[in-house]
């Protein structure tokens, strides 16, 4: 059939097209990151296949990699363990109480996640000037919570609004607190919930950088994207296979995590935006 | 009944306990620093100078700012360039996931990676692919004998502009496509078959069933996408830094460089247009979304 044949193959340039699009600006990354010479495309320059700029990025110490990396680990954990209890809590009483102010709450923490964070950061970086926070793990933890939440929050709900009330109605009726209801019969039940709002709330976190630009000055605390933006060769020059390096380490986990979870995360990525 | 009514009244106490540590991180992270940026607009302030009352002085000071006039534009012209871009190739990726295919769930995860990648990481590697000298980008257009001279493709606004257009498509199509695609898998396959047997083409399924049915979800997308994007910051920072001469200084990054030199009073003002064009793009959402429904 003609229209059978045009389908295959737009669906066969499309293919082509998409992995192409998708794959290349990585592979490029991961390429540059095994040479010896970030220029080996201009004409005579050899391509050098090395470990090195994995190697010196991970030793050498005035780099701070590893510093870097264990602020984004340290920051990005509490983040996400924090903002998932706190969002846990509010989207059981958003999706199983009354209580006034119930739909204007969740439609505000959903525009809440739509302020730009330039409208912030002023205030913040003063506040945590005079608070003497400046370049510490708590200036960027609590404006990482406020920020994310909006995400776990709606994820969250989600999975609950699906859990039946009569869960909740069951242990009532035995005398059970609210809290425990929580602690021992929600939360067990909406532990894939729970999981999908820890890692993408690790993940935009872990990526964040206008807060972590301002607030940290030092390796004792900034995160991997400000340290990979202000990346500086020990000689002047643009270190590109410093960068490229780092800039796999950083992104390896995440891209394995995404691509092994893959059906969850256009789940839950939807969720975020559609609501279910 | 009135025991009802007094369970109702335990039930909102408990409630709001529950609600407590939200509330408390979002208002004091959120909507107090909004109210303080509003504030601080108000204000000639500036580090190491007496902070003074200038009522709406910083907002005549934008109305002349020529600088501000570009970054603006920049900002609006780049959503309206990216934004469309993106629909229609996150359209085209969705459709194309969504067809049942042997290596389906091997080309969603492929998909992922672009979203998956930190926006820093992706802006640096962009930044090398433009690179003059020896870039990806060059030596393509060599190799495909395009043009015999290396373009210095962030040397100029429009090759700037249209670099950081790709760079971004790059970024967050996978983004829409996710969406789109969820979208897609609620149209039931039983139409499509009746507009076969009615004799339609490939075409007019899809532009008389397929687009018709998305519309809501390709709505919420194109809104969510133009709130992330007219709030622009980290991929200009790396790759342009806003150059060259200014030109692709998005009202984000404009904003932070005046905080960055320590004029808080100025740059508070830049923040809360910003704040005011997105906000009015997030009441549009939150209506087409239609979140209320949700939740009876």
């Amino acid at each position: 059939m003609k229209e059978e044949a045009t389908k295959k193959t737009l669906l066969v340039l499309g293919i082509i097209f998409m992995l192409v699009f998708c794959i290349a600006p990585f592979v490029w990354m991961i390429t540059v990151s095994l040479s010896r010479n970030p220029d080996f495309l201009s004409g005579g320059v050899d391509f050098g296949a090395t470990l090195a700029n994995y190697v010196d990025v991970l030793t050498i110490k005035s780099l701070h990699f590893l510093e870097y990396l264990r602020n984004s680990l340290a920051v990005s954990g509490i983040v996400a363990a924090a903002c998932a209890i706190v969002a846990a809590l509010s989207a059981y009483a958003v999706s199983r109480l009354e209580f006034r102010g119930r739909l204007v709450l969740s439609l505000a923490v959903l525009a809440f996640s739509m302020f730009p964070q330039i409208s912030l950061i002023g205030y913040l970086y003063k506040l945590m000037r005079t608070a003497g926070l400046i370049n510490t793990y708590v200036a960027l933890v609590f404006p990482y919570i406020a920020w994310t939440i909006p995400l776990g929050f709606w994820i969250l709900l989600s999975y609950m609004m699906q859990i039946p009330k009569d869960l909740d109605d069951a242990a009532l009726a035995d005398g059970a607190g609210r809290f425990l209801i929580f602690r021992r019969i929600i939360l067990p039940v909406a532990a894939p919930g729970l999981l999908s709002a820890v890692l993408l709330v690790f993940i935009a976190a872990f990526n964040e950088f206008l807060f972590a630009l301002m607030l940290t000055t030092d390796q004792s605390a900034r995160t991997i994207p400000v340290g990979i933006a202000l990346f500086e060769g020990l000689h002047g020059q643009i270190p590109w296979g410093y960068i490229m390096a780092a800039s796999t380490i950083a992104s390896l986990p995440l891209v394995i995590l995404a691509v092994f979870f893959q059906k969850y995360v256009i789940q839950d990525v939807t969720r975020g935006a559609l609501k279910g | 009944m009135k025991l009802k009514a007094l369970s109702g009244r335990r039930q909102e106490r408990v409630a709001y306990l529950f609600i407590l540590p939200l509330a408390a991180v979002i208002v004091l992270f959120i909507v107090v620093p909004v109210i303080g940026t509003f504030w601080t607009s108000l204000f000639k302030d500036v580090t190491y100078l007496p902070t003074e009352f200038a009522f709406l002085s910083n907002y005549k000071r934008l109305f002349t700012d020529s600088n501000f006039y570009q970054s603006l534009r920049f900002t609006l012209l780049f959503v309206a360039t990216t934004i469309p871009i993106e629909m229609v190739l996150g359209m085209i990726f969705a459709l194309i996931l969504n067809e049942r295919l042997r290596y389906r769930n091997a080309l969603r995860a492929t998909v992922l990676i672009p979203w998956a990648v930190p926006t820093i990481v992706a802006a640096r590697t962009w930044e090398l692919i433009y690179n003059y000298g020896y870039g990806l980008a060059n030596y393509i257009l060599a190799l495909l004998h395009v043009s015999g001279d290396p373009v210095n493709w962030l040397g100029s606004p429009v090759s700037a502009f249209f670099a950081l257009v790709l760079a971004d498509v790059w970024k967050t199509t996978p983004f829409v496509a996710i969406i789109l695609l969820a979208g897609l898998q609620t149209i039931p396959e039983e139409i499509y078959e009746q507009a076969r047997v009615d004799g339609t083409n490939l075409f007019q399924r899809f532009f008389k069933i397929t687009l018709p049915m998305l519309r809501p979800v390709v709505a919420v997308a194109l809104i969510f996408r133009s709130i992330d994007t007219i709030r622009i910051l980290d991929l200009i920072y790396v790759v342009t830094d806003g150059g060259p001469g200014g030109s692709t200084t998005s009202l984000s990054l404009y904003g932070y460089k005046y905080f960055n030199e320590g004029d808080f009073g100025y740059g508070s003002a830049i923040a809360v247009v910003l704040f005011i064009l997105a906000f009015l793009l997030s009441v549009s959402y939150l209506r087409i979304g239609g979140f209320s429904r949700d939740l009876g």
